[in-house]
């Protein structure tokens, strides 16, 4: 069987919501990364045969928002395009689309990726106020007219925040903060432990910035194109432990732990990864960054989807037929630093391995080998863009340190876990 | 019996049924065009119908693609040597469109096309018009572009079926239309679908004809202003009052031709059609033997012929396919060019050697865009795929695949030769390599690449995407196919193009910038920077000499005249008093302080009177001045030409209308020397030398050749 290739990959800067990125749409950030993309690697698009973009919160002005993104970068308009959302994962889903697509012999090179503008989640009007302005709007004479305006009040005017709707589960009623916090009580795991986890995550992010750089393609962004982007911006220089000690819970005011400081950051992004089969690659004279071995989405609780990793990560290993051992660097996205420090101690527990029947296959994780370049705490999480992130930062990482193995793995709100093995 | 183009077969006529069918069709010409013997062809057709019981319809319609009827004959109009025969000519096409609105059976007008002016007219004195969902559709009435007005019937007829106040704008504006925007405003009745187009005119007509069918079922109402507008008295009142202070601010007493139309259009809008007719007839003879239809006929043919120059030399070869394009140099140049392209849908690759130029590129196309989007020209997700075009880079990559390479770096020599060296290692041993240099030596250029075969010079104005012009320069190691491959980008970008040779200032700045240092030196004389630009306002130009070198700058203008003059010698010396505002970095408006003072309102920056001495002008003097200004550019242009920088007096009227604003309605530069008289430029530039005893306008020797052999710049 063909070996899948993953030959080359280029991500925008992450910025937090809000700020530099504030007026650039997501499908224009997923375009900045793939026209870069084509330019550096002087692929002709004419060569794509399908584009699978991953995205979560999908912009009501690009609906199947991967067709605008290959429009907006040059991709012929005979390329085919199409858009998948796994939640967190959607970034790992495209890959893992293109990978079966590649298998199944319906296409041989996909330029594949995930994009999110959290700035741009639009806040919506309540039913009620729809229903009043469809009225409105119907309405023929003045007499009517009058009565539909007289039926509105103050309230119908709060609108629902797209933002706080998507990060809340609807089977649990829970917000994904919230569902970090079962899992700190469950796990037994310290306010403190999960601050000194964030520290790491940022003092790693600000040694690797120039190592990072190597994937990113610098952004002069719209609409006011005042000046270039060059790096992630969520990353802080200067944390300190007293610092992420003085923010207070968000989600449970007294007795929480999960802060703003230890927990991922709400962020704008996107990657770009060309996708395709090892023959492909071979003909069009392009050298594979690494492989897709394997990969594995598991379902879990939604009221505790950060445990996701935990069950994902044996099933890719045995699916590859390999243990932790053989692993050689491992990414697991930083939703939570408790969700990570609670797969952690569960992969680690022999009990957890042989109750869902894992045994053999886990272990306990060296950190030295854990999210060595920071992780989605210090560099944000864009949620459709990170699970590619994921996969670049990971292959650069590997042919750095020339690696032969890598695992990446994502929890996945409502109840989730992903995992894919990487290979040189 | 006569043989020719006048006397073809150009109108056939046919029945089916109880339809009756009108077509256009010459036989030779690739549109239709009404000459008389046209027209009276038609009316023929129109009697025939009128006799004919059993028509119940007429359609009139044209067997030529993507044209209905392109105009009226403009050699015709143009060969109008007195008011009463173009009186005349007007009536009798009026005749004939009073025939064809008084048949008693419904018309229809079927337009698949272009249908301007006495296209448009005809198709007004129909019942019906309908029209396809063809993009190539325009129709209006852009007479007044031509220093006349509509002479067959269209200012009385228009603002009967889309109102007053759109019928003002379309007339006096030289307007015209796409299909959609003619079913808005009432101008179709109809769109029918061109791919089904003969089942669909019987369907229309089967419709019609129907004596019970009423107009007034397919009329659209005008809502809310416009209807204000076109249907009262006081609205009527505002929209004359309007249309006429707009008319007089764009025509600056320059262009009779709109101000003529308002005032046939306002005497004419209540009267009856007899009346209202003769009025336009007078109209039209009173505006057609004007010196100034004259002339801008002539600029159009100008400017219909420069828009498909080709030499022989490159007629067999076809110009490259350019789908990506490099540009070298961000900046409000490199910006506006990346703009012209994206816009044109080739993709650009702009690098420049930091961020802060390539977001200044950036904010210079996006600005453009964002003005083409407020003014709803596009909508802003287009704007957004446009801008999406324009890719930036610190380095070479992504040059390997581009198409051509256009360079707008600093007016460096070395930097510009650095910089093409590099860039042509980058790209395809083939790759179009072009400079948007404005003075420096393309040659010189040339050699910093490997086959220099494909370089040419590629000179756009500022602002790029205003400015219709592009000057190409070739030099002798031009290939041919480059020079078609350069063209051809030329016309995709929807510009016009002039061929010069390589030599110093190349034609257009060259020239400019004789003029501009003529208004120097006659501040350094005492005239004050208002009345220099006033008297060249007067003269026609868009704007005054001082004006345009603070929007360019003049340290700009000043380096360019210092490569004049060290080629051409004193002519050119830059004006002493240009030196001393350098000196004082009064550049214009990117400093904020030039001639003008470059703040919320403009006004006149004082320390420039500083600088010489105070003297009064008088109106009579400045009248001379303008002179000045205008025939060293004459003198300079002939000397163009001696050289063989171009290759004939309407490159250079091109080239100067288009390039710099010369006005239209003179004709251009040097058909303006022709009516003023060769000997008469002569004389006045003889008395200037020897006042002066200045070189720069000492008269050239092509100058005194012409007026010893009697002849002028353009055959008589």
């Amino acid at each position: 069987m063909e070996r899948i290739a993953i030959v080359a990959g280029l991500r925008t800067p992450f910025c937090k919501m809000g700020s530099v990125f504030n007026d650039v749409s997501a499908q224009e950030l997923a375009a900045f990364s793939v026209r870069e993309l084509l330019e550096r690697s002087a692929v002709d698009p004419k060569n794509i045969d399908e584009v699978i973009f991953g995205n979560v919160g999908q912009p009501a002005d690009a609906a199947n928002i991967s067709r605008i993104i290959a429009m907006l970068s040059g991709v012929p308009f005979t390329t085919p395009a199409f858009t998948v959302n796994r939640n967190c994962a959607s970034g790992v889903e495209s890959v893992v689309t293109a990978a079966l697509k590649i298998k199944s012999g319906e296409a041989r090179f996909v330029l594949a990726g995930g994009t999110e503008s959290m700035s741009n989640y639009p806040f919506l009007f309540k039913k009620e106020l729809q229903e009043i302005l469809s009225e409105l709007s119907r309405a023929k004479d003045f007499g009517s007219k009058l009565k539909a305006i007289f039926k509105l009040r103050p309230g119908h005017y709060s609108p629902r925040i797209g933002l706080q709707m998507g990060l809340t589960d609807p089977a649990c009623g829970l917000n994904m903060g919230q569902t970090a916090e079962v899992l700190a009580k469950e796990f037994g795991i310290t306010r403190e432990e999960q601050d000194e986890f964030a520290l790491v995550s940022h003092q790693r992010a600000m040694q690797s910035r120039d190592i990072l750089k190597e994937e990113i393609v610098p952004v002069i962004p719209g609409t006011k194109y005042k000046g270039v982007v060059e790096f992630d911006n969520g990353v802080r220089e200067n944390q300190t432990i007293e610092a992420l000690a003085r923010l207070k819970p968000i989600f449970d005011r007294h007795s929480g732990t999960v802060t703003a400081g230890n927990s991922s950051q709400v962020t704008d992004g996107a990657v770009a990864l060309f996708v395709m089969s090892e023959s492909r690659a071979k003909e069009l004279n392009l050298k594979p960054m690494g492989f897709l071995r394997a990969f594995a989405f598991a379902g879990v609780e939604p009221a505790r989807m950060g445990i996701g990793p935990a069950h994902a990560i044996p099933m890719v290993l045995q699916k590859a037929g390999m243990t932790l051992k053989d692993i050689k660097a491992i990414e697991i996205n930083e939703a939570f630093a408790v969700q990570v420090l609670a797969c952690l101690k569960a992969l680690a527990s022999e009990k957890f391995a042989t109750d869902f029947g894992y045994s053999g296959l886990t272990g306990s994780i060296d950190r030295a080998i854990l999210n060595v370049n920071g992780g989605a705490i210090a560099l944000g999480h864009p949620v459709g863009a990170t699970g590619s992130r994921l996969i670049l930062t990971m292959l650069k990482h590997m042919n750095r340190k020339d690696l032969s193995t890598g695992l990446v793995s994502l929890c996945i709100g409502g109840g989730q876990g992903a995992a894919a093995i990487l290979e040189r | 019996m006569k043989w020719g183009p006048a006397t073809e077969v150009a109108v056939f006529y046919k029945v089916e049924n109880d339809i009756a069918t009108i077509e256009f069709n010459h036989p030779t010409a690739k549109v239709n065009i009404l000459t008389s013997d046209v027209i009276k062809q038609f009316n023929g057709f129109v009697t025939q119908a009128q006799n004919d019981s059993n028509i119940k319809v007429l359609v009139i319609r044209s067997g030529k693609k993507d044209v209905f009827i392109a105009g009226a004959d403009i050699k015709e109009i143009e060969g109008i040597a007195t008011s009463d025969v173009g009186e005349k000519k007007a009536n009798a096409g009026q005749n004939v469109f009073n025939h064809l609105e008084d048949l008693t059976i419904p018309t229809v007008a079927v337009i698949d096309g272009v249908a301007l002016g006495g296209g448009c007219e005809l198709a007004l004195a129909c019942t019906y018009r309908i029209g396809t969902f063809n993009e190539k559709i325009r129709i209006g009435l852009p007479e007044v572009n031509l220093g006349i007005l509509p002479g067959f019937g269209g200012t009385y007829r228009l603002p009967k079926v889309v109102g007053i106040s759109q019928a003002l704008t379309i007339i006096l504006g030289a307007k015209t239309v796409s299909g959609a925007d003619a079913l808005k405003i009432g101008l179709f009745d109809r769109l029918i679908m061109a791919s089904n187009i003969e089942f669909e005119i019987k369907k229309f007509c089967d419709g019609i004809k129907d004596s019970s069918t009423r107009k007034a079922e397919f009329q659209r109402k005008p809502k809310g202003m416009q209807a204000f507008l076109d249907n009262n008295f006081i609205g009527h009142v505002l929209t004359f009052e309007m249309a006429g202070k707009n008319v007089r601010q764009q025509a600056k007493g320059f262009y009779p031709a709109p101000v003529k139309a308002l005032e046939v259009m306002k005497e004419t809008f209540a009267a009856p059609r007899e009346k209202a007719l003769d009025l336009e007839a007078k109209g039209f003879g009173h505006l057609v033997v004007s010196d100034v239809s004259k002339n801008l006929i002539k600029v159009f043919y100008l400017t219909e012929k420069f828009k498909k120059l080709m030499p022989p030399e490159c007629a067999a070869l076809t110009p490259r396919n350019i789908k990506k394009c490099a540009v070298l140099g961000a900046g409000v140049m490199g910006g506006g060019i990346a703009q012209i392209l994206s816009a044109n849908e080739i993709s650009a690759r702009v690098k420049d050697v930091n961020y802060d130029a390539l977001a200044k590129g950036l904010q210079a196309a996006a600005k453009v865009y964002h003005q083409l989007v407020q003014r709803r020209r596009l909508k802003p997700s287009q704007a957004t795929a446009k801008m999406a075009k324009i890719s930036t880079t610190l380095d070479y990559t992504g040059f390997a695949n581009c198409d051509a390479v256009i360079e707008a770096v600093v007016e460096k020599m070395e930097v510009k030769k650095v910089v093409f060296a590099q860039a042509s290692k980058a790209v395809a041993a083939d790759t179009l390599l072009l400079s948007n240099t404005s003075a420096l030596s393309v040659t010189e250029m040339a050699k910093s690449v490997e086959n220099p075969s494909r370089f040419m010079g590629f000179h756009f104005f500022n602002p790029v995407h205003r400015m219709p012009l592009i000057e190409l320069v070739y030099t002798k190691e031009t290939s041919p196919q480059t020079m078609a491959d350069a063209l051809g980008l030329v016309r995709r970008l929807g510009k016009t193009p002039i061929i010069v040779k390589d030599s110093p200032g190349f034609l257009v700045n060259r020239i400019l910038l004789a003029y501009i240092n003529e208004a120097g030196y006659i501040l350094e004389e005492g005239a004050t920077v208002a009345s220099i630009d006033r008297v060249m306002m007067d003269f026609g130009m868009p704007m005054g000499p001082l004006t345009l070198s603070d929007e360019v700058g003049l340290d700009v203008g000043v380096k360019v005249l210092h490569i004049l003059n060290d080629a051409f010698g004193e002519r050119f010396k830059p004006a002493p008093i240009f030196e001393k505002i350098l000196e004082k970095g009064l550049l214009g408006k990117k400093s904020g302080m030039g001639f003008y003072r470059h703040r919320q309102n403009r006004s006149s920056n004082p320390f420039i009177e500083t600088l010489r001495p105070a003297k009064v002008i008088s109106q009579e003097q400045l009248r001379e001045l303008s002179e000045r200004m205008i025939f060293v550019m004459i003198n300079e242009a002939s000397r163009c030409l001696d050289e063989g920088v171009i290759d004939g007096p309407d490159g250079v009227d091109v080239g100067m209308i288009m390039g710099t604003g010369f006005p239209p309605f003179r004709g251009g530069l040097l058909r303006y020397a022709d009516q003023y008289g060769i000997q008469g430029v002569i004389d006045v530039l003889t008395s200037l030398h020897e006042r002066f005893d200045a070189e720069r306008f000492k008269p050239s020797t092509y100058l005194l050749q012409m007026a010893q052999k009697r002849t002028t710049f353009y055959p008589v």
